[in-house]
């Protein structure tokens, strides 16, 4: 036998131990550890000091709010055990849980409550800050026991507000000395919620321990174990070979395997990484000339097959939006609206009074168009960030059938922000706009006047209505739902009849978990009611 | 190393110095100039413009870009990198916590690929244009042209979730407590399908470059005195024709160093490896400015060294060579 035979009977060897000595070995893990994938190493553990998606996601868990949001997003006691909404809404008395501690045995006080807000989420974190923060006018702390939220005007959302998401509250003693967004407290962090921290090895994996002496109950898990594993797909395979139990979101392509797959359930649910009610928004940039024109707006509008989109780009999930305001707030959505629908002879109709005809040419050209040059091709660009290019796809080929070409301007995040809402450099651009659970928190910002501005997922279309701009100040501080659920009718009205955005699907997302595991709830402490078994 | 000469070396050690220091002055302005703004990204949706401006303060960015470039020269030449602005700690420290298992995964690799390739080049070459050739020849050139991701998704598919032979993802099992040498195996078990991955890239170009080397070398005199003196085949080939063939290998694994890293990143974030790579993707997308210029620092001095090694082991090689 030659010397090289011999040394592939070597290799073949050693390639065979390889394999038989890493065949994995039966799980030692505990069974009630849940295992949880996560995209992104959130870097530090504070939500009061960030909106960042993914500190949220991995923090909520060691945290609580005031209130908490149910199921149905209503508000129930968490660290305040009632409230009293004095003053028409000027004024909201909270009621703290007596005997909470800290992870650390610390007493968790008023105190804690007025310097998380004071501190921590006015100054850092950006979104309760412009919520909040130009109506709040102080929040007090009159005894151990009580907080008092006074405000300049009626402020009909703050319940909504308080959840340990948008909202947590973190211990005073920690965080008083010092820079708060360099206190070494936010990789080692201490909170009152179900779990407790134990370890954070960066870009691996981060541990809680289960809080026996939980306010609420001492969750059934023992452990959650959360791993940072970037890559979708990755994602989906480690929870096929049982390496993870829960994925937060599971890729499209991957949800059918999913679901014929019998160790593994899946979730659909309007909460995302990016918020909740998320509707995919196609926006128009209304400093444009050839925007400016409601007709060419409608036409585009008409031009649009929804349902085509939530098949194609949604993979069936999710719905066509019919509204401008999720269907997921359910007492501010209005079901009745004539929204445009697909009708590419009303668009053609309504292109060529707008004076943008079909000559020759398959694209229409500009004939007596105000600030265009006659015989402009109507040629518009589309940006939109990396993984939202699959409806620009679509929408090229829509607006093609009526002679309209769309350029795609696929940007990398951090550069559409710049793009799209602080440089105007755009003809039309897609953003995923979460409702949240009140139009106050994600609605307003997309229709008001005063939030054309240099910040990502605001004014995007650069709309101004002082007819909208009173209707929105009036629906946030009527305290009454009725009034409310009235004024945001019309305010939809209104959009629908002006047209600044198209509203395309209203987007669900599918989470997974392994079948030995159950009990998951829709709120922020998924796992606080869960167990897993072998 | 008697032919190494110590001149040589600091000469050597001191090109490093403008090289490196050119780089990071290149990457500070491209990093500068290049669009997107940090505190839009770290405020996400609903900032406002005072949240960016005092964000803005706190990190200095509200100053004119020379007056940030001489201070954050004045810090580099402290030692000083600076703070991350997503991580909040010191970005040299964010940068060592994942230097070891780039390290451990490049270093991995690369032996792999070495002990892989080279004496698959020596039978490839032993009979070109042999079947075993033609074989060995299409596989490299089909490594060669497959992407590090396309191949480490399939590794997945394949080897982990297949044939249930390795993790999927991550550098230790999910919650392991486990020390010593339990600690060490489930390391390696981990490291085994990443390193493989990013070896088949490396794989690829050194059979070929064995190959050719070792051709050129099989039909030269010395080798054919050495047969005439009464080797046999294998050993004309090991003794007196690899160590020669093997000088433009080394020089080459030196020039790759930089691949190397690069292909990393790809098969650190495929699988869920945690090093230098998801640290650079994730600095880049929040324009965290600090970071990106550590990772600039460390990769830019670890390319330059790498070559100078590559130098001085070629010297040690080749006793032919003098470096002064």
């Amino acid at each position: 036998m030659s010397r090289s035979a011999q040394c592939w009977r070597w290799i073949g060897c050693t390639l065979t131990v390889m394999i038989v000595a890493c065949t994995r070995d039966a799980d030692r893990r505990d069974p009630a550890t849940l295992v949880v994938a996560l995209a992104g190493d959130p870097g530090q553990l504070n939500p009061a000091i960030t909106t960042n998606g993914s500190v949220n996601t991995a923090a909520s868990l060691l945290y609580d709010g005031l209130v908490a949001l149910d199921d149905s997003l209503h508000p129930t006691p968490a660290l305040a055990e009632r409230w009293e909404i004095e003053n028409g809404g000027a004024r909201y008395r909270f009621h703290l849980r007596r005997g909470v501690r800290w992870h650390d045995g610390v007493t968790f006080t008023a105190a804690d409550v007025k310097f998380t807000f004071d501190q921590l989420l006015l100054r850092f974190h950006a979104r309760t800050r412009a919520s909040l923060g130009p109506s709040l006018a102080s929040v007090d702390a009159p005894d151990d026991s009580t907080v008092v939220f006074n405000f300049r005007r009626p402020y009909a959302p703050l319940l909504q507000q308080l959840d340990v998401s948008e909202a947590p509250i973190v211990p005073k003693h920690l965080y008083e000395k010092g820079d708060p967004l360099r206190n070494p407290v936010n990789i080692a962090p201490v909170g009152t919620g179900p779990f407790k921290f134990a370890s954070y090895t960066p870009h691996n994996e981060i541990r809680y321990v289960a809080n026996r002496d939980y306010f609420r109950g001492a969750p059934a898990l023992s452990a959650v174990v959360l791993r940072i594993i970037p890559d979708n797909d990755t994602q989906v395979a480690a929870l096929e070979a049982g390496e993870v139990d829960w994925l937060y979101s599971v890729p499209g392509p991957a949800r059918q395997r999913l679901a014929a797959n019998p160790r593994v359930h899946v979730i659909h649910t309007s909460m995302s990484l990016g918020g909740s009610n998320c509707i995919s928004t196609l926006g128009f940039n209304l400093d444009r000339p050839w925007a400016r024109d409601l007709r060419v707006r409608q036409a585009i509008a008409h031009a649009v097959n929804r349902p085509q989109f939530v098949e194609r780009v949604s993979f069936g999930e999710g719905r066509a939006a019919d509204a401008p305001i999720s269907s997921g707030i359910a007492f501010a959505h209005a079901s009745d609206l004539t929204v445009p629908v697909y009708d590419t002879v009303a668009a053609a109709h309504l292109l060529d009074a707008g004076g943008w005809t079909r000559r020759d040419s398959d694209v229409r050209t500009a004939h007596g168009v105000t600030g265009v040059p006659d015989g402009t091709l109507f040629t518009i660009g589309f940006k939109g960030m990396p993984g939202q290019m699959v409806y620009g796809d679509l929408l090229r080929a829509q607006l093609r059938s009526v002679g309209i070409d769309v350029r795609l301007e696929p940007l990398e995040s951090a550069v559409f922000a710049d793009a799209v809402f602080t440089a105007r450099d755009f003809d039309t651009a897609i953003g995923s706009y979460c409702n949240g659970t009140d139009p106050e928190i994600g609605v307003r910002r997309m229709y008001v006047s005063s939030s054309i501005a240099p910040v990502p997922f605001s004014n995007m279309a650069g709309y101004r209505n002082p007819i909208m701009d009173a209707l929105f100040d009036s629906a946030g501080a009527a305290m009454n739902l009725d009034e409310r659920r009235r004024l945001y009718h019309q305010i939809q009205s209104l959009a629908v009849h002006d047209q600044p955005y198209v509203w395309l699907v209203e987007t669900t997302n599918t989470q997974a978990y392994s079948a030995r595991c159950h009990g998951f709830s829709g709120t922020a402490h998924f796992a606080a009611t869960a167990e897993c078994g072998r | 190393m008697r032919q190494v000469n110590s001149r040589f070396v600091a000469g050597r050690l001191l090109q490093v110095v403008p090289t490196v220091a050119a780089i990071l002055l290149t990457g500070f302005v491209l990093v500068h100039l290049a669009p997107g703004d940090p505190v839009l990204v770290l405020a996400g949706e609903h900032g406002d413009a005072a949240y960016y401006a005092f964000m803005r303060h706190r990190f200095g960015l509200d100053e004119s870009l020379p007056r940030q470039l001489i201070v954050w020269l004045g810090h580099i030449l402290r030692g000083d990198f600076g703070f991350s602005y997503v991580y909040g700690r010191a970005t040299s420290v964010v940068i060592l916590e994942r230097v070891p298992a780039t390290m451990l995964l490049t270093g991995s690799a690369l032996v792999i690929s070495l002990l892989v390739a080279i004496p698959l080049g020596a039978i490839a070459a032993t009979r070109p244009h042999g079947a075993r050739d033609i074989g060995i020849s299409a596989l490299a050139l089909g490594l060669y042209s497959t992407p590090a991701f396309w191949i480490g998704q399939l590794a997945i598919i394949g080897l982990a979730l297949g044939l249930g032979s390795f993790p999927v993802q991550g550098m230790t099992s999910a919650g392991s407590d486990a020390t010593g040498w339990s600690h060490s195996w489930d390391i390696v078990r981990h490291l085994m399908l990443p390193a493989l991955v990013l070896a088949s890239q490396e794989i690829a170009v050194l059979v070929r470059v064995t190959r050719s080397t070792l051709l050129d070398e099989l039909s030269r005199e010395h080798v054919r005195a050495a047969r005439a003196k009464g080797l046999t085949a294998l050993q004309a080939l090991v003794r007196h024709a690899l160590p020669r063939a093997l000088l433009p290998v080394v020089t080459i694994v030196g020039a790759r160093i930089g691949h190397l890293i690069a292909g990393a990143a790809v098969v650190e974030i495929i699988f869920g490896w945690p090093g230098m790579g998801r640290l650079l993707l994730g600095a880049l997308q929040s324009r965290d400015t600090p970071i990106l210029l550590g990772l600039f620092f460390v990769v830019s001095f670890t390319v330059v060294l790498a070559s100078l090694l590559a130098d001085l082991a070629y010297a040690a090689i080749d006793p032919r060579i003098r470096l002064r």
